[in-house]
């Protein structure tokens, strides 16, 4: 009963180490060969949107069970905090520390300085996992994380906030008011309040849309950059009206702050944000104008730096996530293709630049809305929000006409103005600004960019070479209507937490407003974020060291419910089940094949590395091990692995798995499967539970799991390995636990179903497809159970040394086993009859036969004709059994392809016709 | 003068186009001096949905959407349109062209129409730079009256400009057209247009059909004529004058105006974006015929 020894000792635990093996050393180097047929390679990018499961509330933070005490003999944590002078945030103009501050410092004073530092680690930690800052498809690799999240917020008492939020609220109807004279009568203009070339040169201003007069309003969104001056007075320093810009970074920023410091969070009595988002959410619907709205976020796609944010914002309130080319417009409406067919939308959440929205009559490059987007708008003038044009009250030439305006337009002085602006269209302004340009900095008038801490850079004369400053003088000379000068102001400090303590920072904050039927509300929170000392009061960081920002009440918090799905949680759901689009299906089928390949590539690993650290002598199949190794890693057309000469077996196993787990240039090696399944649950983030997207992130997130630093020795890899496979375990279980059983469930499972059903298939044709030397050593029966997950069933079922039949029966036929290719053939039949467009009345659709044959093979197989073996030692039955399921399996991904993803598959571009004036 | 222009365009595509949208502006456009008697606009296939629209500029567009799946496009206008000569104006006693330039930028209250400024801008096809500017100093000398420096512009595109249709096609920025001093009448205006806008003066971008004659002793040929453009300026005494630099004249009696812009950009007579299509080929015909 040797080989029960082993099973033992299996059981026992993986990492008993042992000498390496001995054994002959092979002469000559060792090649290997292609055996199977290569995967079908993902199509590409694209994303997604769905569900009714979803996401954790991380929101309601844990209440403190007593007051933070400061510790005994902790050094007072404001002690030499130095603010250089402007005005600071933490100590006041007294010297003192305004009340609003002491429950934060309470509670960092009962922490250790490592313990700040600790929370400090975690925050960041948290940041990348939540993924809300990372661009999709930026290099993993990179050192500066794109997005600090600082342990000390902003705060304010809610006295202050309320000057700020007076002022927002102001603004806000201000520029409703100049966008509708703006796109209407214009007597703004004819009455030279505003420049008029101060508009028409603004490439925002879409004349298209002049006359689309939205009864809802134009603004949905609106965001302002303040700063606080040397004197402690608010000035605003841009505002944001394209997209609703930067919001999903301060909810996630509050997100990942509370949930690390929560009880400080709780003990600070902070208003909570939820109610805000209710309420836009309420807003959001009442505007669309009937029950049930079906609502969509345009977003321009995966590609664009803040497709997360998009992705979280839609998943936070409860929308579809949509890119232009999932929409169509027919009938002078707005719909969006589905499993289903074409379903209307009723209103668009714009994330996209408005001029790129529709290439019909706005810009004819633009092609992130679609096509008739601006007609569709004429008839439905409240479909899109913010509305397409609001991005002209960007323009900061504004800046110096806006108390006129304000006047004039609201009957009221304007609260908050600007930084000191100077729009240089203007002769006589900019005659005056470049006999002193140096005294300013000068910015675009125009600069379209939203994104937190992405604005350009101002140009400071001062600093420029002679050279660079006469062109800029040149410039502004030729056409001054593109350009701002700004005057140059020190700027208000706020505390930081670094390695030395607390640190006076210079800082912005992006405050965020919504329209609602009664007025614009304030979010009471923003994002504030670190501003270069010395340059422009903008949000030029790109390393985006940002903090949340509170605002603290007299009265406690309740706490609120959870702000992930609230109200209309059961409407959506009901609706998400017609409304999968064709880009989440096709998206969620690829996730769905690139964790069961993650889990094959992991266990093939595991059952090779653990068996080299055992060294269970002769009775190991070294030769299946390097048959299974060699076929992952030459999937998809890849070259044979070069083996140096002279390694023994168990070497060249260690060599292969090494290759397995660190080669970047095999599609099925550890470093791109697991890029492949982080991009891909990327681009189906809004489909994910929070818990779901931050399981997988893992691979993304840990530095364990980049490509520099796998490991090199067996035992650390088998740890990690080990590691591995409980992210994709945990995946799975949440998956199966949490997500719906729609559309999405199904595409999502067919892809896991398809992937184990080609590894299954593949393993056991290279193993028995002919009988091998070795066959009856039971190495090989047993390396086959273990990766295919079974040996423990088999062995409780059969009770017997393992043979063939009874493993074959185990893997191939018995439907009752989750891992056996009868198990798959089954699930994937079952969901092809789910699946939109399946077959009705007994018509069987071309997928569903493929399914059906696949499953009607495996049930008809006759086990004892399948491990008969001809004199040549081939096996005849299982062969051709395993063959024409390996090859159906490329065709139902194909045929899934064709039927469900085909709107965007081979899709012929859209394209430009024009005429030309000839004479 | 009466006329009555026939404009059909027929686009072939090497594959089927499945579905597609357009924005057709071929409506002449009702002026003081010009009334349209009659148009219709005939569309193969069919458009599923056709909606007329006054665009930004005040010009009539129609708006096309077509489902059925085609090869061949066919846009069919037909206008018959009724043109009172206009006066030629006394180019020299227009205002100096730095006074209209300050006047027409001025900040604060203005007793101009805003919409003026509009054409003192850039636009994406008559964009402004430095080397339009230096061209068109060549003709407005200091002092020189804005509409006498503007028909010495037209006329020096005229003379050293070689009418060339192989030299550019649609996507030929301004500045490749100022170099290499070629180019079509659609060329020649975004040209004239970006140099007057880089002296800050308002121009902007007329479409529309010119009234061809046959030379001597021949027959003019059925579908010979073209559409065309040119340009108008504005000037305080006059208003908007036009120019036309492909023929160096100021248009009188015999150019028929569709519709004005910034650029060709704001009023191509047909604009589209197709689904599928491949390459695409187009045949245009167009008779303009005095009737009366």
């Amino acid at each position: 009963m040797l080989a029960t020894g082993i099973w033992l000792r299996r059981l026992l635990g993986w990492y008993t180490s042992s000498p390496a093996p001995s054994g002959k050393i092979p002469a000559g180097v060792v090649t290997t060969t292609a055996v199977v047929p290569t995967s079908v390679p993902h199509p590409g990018s694209v994303d997604a949107s769905l569900d009714g499961e979803h996401l954790e509330n991380s929101m309601a933070a844990v209440a403190p069970k007593s007051p933070p005490r400061i510790a005994d003999g902790a050094q007072r944590i404001a002690d030499g905090y130095a603010p250089a002078g402007a005005h600071d945030e933490l100590i006041n103009h007294g010297g003192r520390i305004g009340a609003h501050w002491q429950p934060l410092l309470a509670g960092l004073e009962a922490l250790s300085h490592e313990q700040r530092l600790d929370r400090v680690e975690r925050i960041n930690m948290r940041v990348r996992e939540i993924g809300i800052a990372h661009d999709v498809f930026a290099d993993p690799n990179r050192t500066v994380q794109p997005w600090r999240l600082d342990l000390v917020p902003l705060i304010f008492s809610t006295a202050d906030w309320s000057v700020i939020e007076k002022a927002v609220v102001q603004r806000a109807r201000l520029l409703e008011a100049f966008l509708g004279d703006v796109y209407g009568a214009q007597t703004t203009l004819q009455n030279g309040l505003v420049p008029p070339q101060l508009i028409y040169s603004d490439p925002s201003y879409l004349r298209a849309c002049r006359n689309i007069d939205p009864p809802s309003g134009r603004i949905q969104f609106f965001a302002v950059d303040l700063a606080r001056g040397q004197d402690g007075s608010w000035r605003v320093v841009d505002s944001h009206l394209e997209t609703p810009a930067g919001i999903g970074y301060a909810l996630a920023n509050r997100t990942v702050l509370t949930h690390v410091s929560g009880e400080i969070f709780a003990a600070s009595k902070t208003v909570r944000l939820a109610p805000f988002f209710e309420q836009m959410q309420e807003s959001l619907a009442q505007r669309a104008g009937r029950p049930d709205p079906t609502i969509a976020l345009l977003t321009p796609g995966p590609r664009h730096e803040d497709f997360f944010s998009h992705a979280y914002l839609a998943s936070y309130l409860g929308f579809l996530l949509v890119e232009g080319e999932d929409l169509r417009v027919d009938d002078e409406r707005v719909h969006l293709k589905t499993l289903n067919g074409l379903q209307s939308i009723d209103l668009l959440v714009r994330c996209v630049a408005g001029a790129s929205a529709d290439a019909l009559e706005l810009d004819p490059s633009g092609f992130l809305g679609p096509v008739g987007l601006v007609q569709a708008a004429r008839k439905a003038p409240n479909l899109v929000v913010n509305a397409l044009g609001a991005a002209l009250a960007e323009n900061r030439g504004l800046g110096g006409y806006l108390p006129e305006l304000c006047k004039s337009l609201l009957g009221e002085d304007l609260a908050i103005w600007d930084v000191k602006k100077w729009w240089l269209g203007d002769a006589k302004v900019r005659r005056d600004v470049l006999q002193n340009v140096d005294r300013y900095f000068i910015r675009r008038a125009c600069e379209q960019t939203g994104r937190p801490g992405r604005a350009a850079p101002a140009r400071d004369p001062a600093t420029l070479s002679a050279v660079e400053r006469s062109l800029l003088i040149e410039e502004i000379e030729f056409d001054g209507a593109g350009f701002v000068a700004e005057a140059k102001t020190a700027l208000g400090t706020t505390p930081s937490y670094g390695a030395n303590g607390l640190e006076p920072m210079p800082y912005a904050v992006r405050v965020f407003a919504t329209a609602t039927p009664n007025g614009f509300i304030v979010m009471p929170g923003g994002l504030a974020m670190t501003v270069n000392p010395g340059a422009s009061m903008a949000l030029t960081s790109p390393e985006g060291a940002s903090r949340d920002v509170w605002v603290v009440s007299d009265t406690p918090q309740p706490v609120f419910k959870s702000l992930w799905r609230p109200a209309i949680e059961a409407a959506q759901t009901q609706r998400s089940l017609r409304e999968l689009p064709s880009r989440a299906a096709d998206n969620l089928f690829w996730l769905g094949r690139y964790i069961e390949n993650a889990d094959w590539t992991f266990r093939l690993l595991r059952n090779c590395l653990s068996r080299i650290e055992e060294d269970s002598g002769p009775h190991q199949d070294w030769q299946l091990m390097r048959t299974a190794l060699n076929l992952q890693l030459q999937r998809d057309g890849a070259p044979p692995v070069v083996v140096p000469r002279g390694l023994d077996d168990a070497r060249v196993v260690a060599h292969l798995a090494r290759e397995l787990m660190v080669s970047t240039d095999r599609a099925f090696a550890l470093p791109q499967m697991l890029g492949h399944v982080h991009r891909v649950a990327s681009l189906t983030r809004d489909r994910l539970s929070l818990e779901a997207w931050r399981t997988l992130n893992a691979f993304y997130a840990g530095r364990e799991w980049q490509p520099e630093s796998l490991p090199t020795s067996i035992g650390e890899s088998l740890d990690l390995i080990d590691m591995g496979l409980g992210v994709v375990a945990a995946f799975n279980g949440l998956s199966h636990e949490n997500m719906t059983r729609n559309f999405g469930w199904s595409f999502l499972d067919m892809g896991r179903r398809l992937s184990r059903a080609a590894n299954i298939a593949q393993l056991l044709l290279a193993a028995f497809g002919v009988r091998g030397p070795n066959e009856d050593d039971t190495g090989s029966f047993l390396f086959a159970l273990e990766l295919a997950d079974s040996f423990i069933t088999y062995r409780s079922r059969y009770r017997l040394k393992p043979m063939l039949a009874p493993l074959l029966d185990l893997l191939i036929v018995d439907e009752t086993n989750p891992r056996s290719l009868g198990f798959q053939a089954a699930a994937l039949v079952g969901h092809v009859d789910q699946v939109p467009q399946a077959g009705k009345g007994g018509e069987r659709t071309e997928v569903q036969r493929i399914a059906l044959a696949m499953l009607s093979d495996i049930r008809l197989a006759d086990i004892n004709r399948l491990v008969e073996t001809d004199p040549d030692g081939s096996r005849p039955a299982l062969t051709a059994l395993l063959t024409a399921q390996i090859g159906r399996i490329p065709e139902i991904s194909e045929t899934l392809t064709r039927r469900y993803f085909s709107i965007l598959e081979n899709k012929p571009k859209w394209m430009r016709a024009q005429s030309r004036q000839d004479p | 003068m009466k006329f009555e222009v026939s404009h059909r365009t027929t686009y072939h595509y090497r594959r089927p186009v499945v579905q597609s949208h357009h924005l057709v502006h071929l409506h002449p456009r009702q002026l003081a001096r010009q009334s349209v008697l009659h148009h219709s606009l005939l569309i193969d296939p069919a458009p599923v949905k056709r909606s007329e629209v006054v665009d930004y500029f005040g010009n009539t567009a129609v708006l096309l959407r077509i489902e059925d799946e085609h090869s061949e496009f066919v846009v069919h206008s037909r206008s018959t349109v009724e043109i009172a000569a206009a006066t030629t104006p006394d180019v020299a006693q227009s205002s100096a062209w730095e006074d209209v330039a300050s006047l027409v930028s001025g900040v604060g209250p203005n007793p101009l129409d805003p919409e003026i400024q509009q054409f003192i801008c850039a636009s994406r096809l008559a964009p402004k730079s430095r080397d339009l500017m230096q061209f068109a100093a060549i003709s407005f000398t200091p002092r020189r009256p804005i509409l006498a420096a503007a028909l010495d512009l037209t006329q020096g595109i005229f003379r050293e400009f070689r009418f060339d249709p192989a030299a550019t096609d649609i996507s030929t920025p301004v500045a490749r057209v100022l170099e290499r001093k070629r180019g079509v009448c659609q060329d020649f205006a975004h040209l004239a247009i970006g140099a007057l806008r880089s002296l800050g003066l308002p121009a902007r971008y007329v479409s529309g059909y010119l009234l061809t004659r046959p030379p001597p002793g021949q027959v003019k040929l059925a579908g010979s004529d073209a559409s065309h453009a040119w340009l108008s300026v504005w000037a305080p005494e006059t208003g908007w004058v036009d120019f036309d630099p492909t023929n160096g004249i100021i248009p009188r009696s015999e150019h028929i105006t569709v519709a004005y812009g910034r650029d060709y950009e704001d009023i191509s007579p047909i604009s589209g974006v197709l689904l599928g299509g491949g390459a695409q080929t187009m045949a245009v015909s167009v008779d303009v015929e005095l009737v009366a």
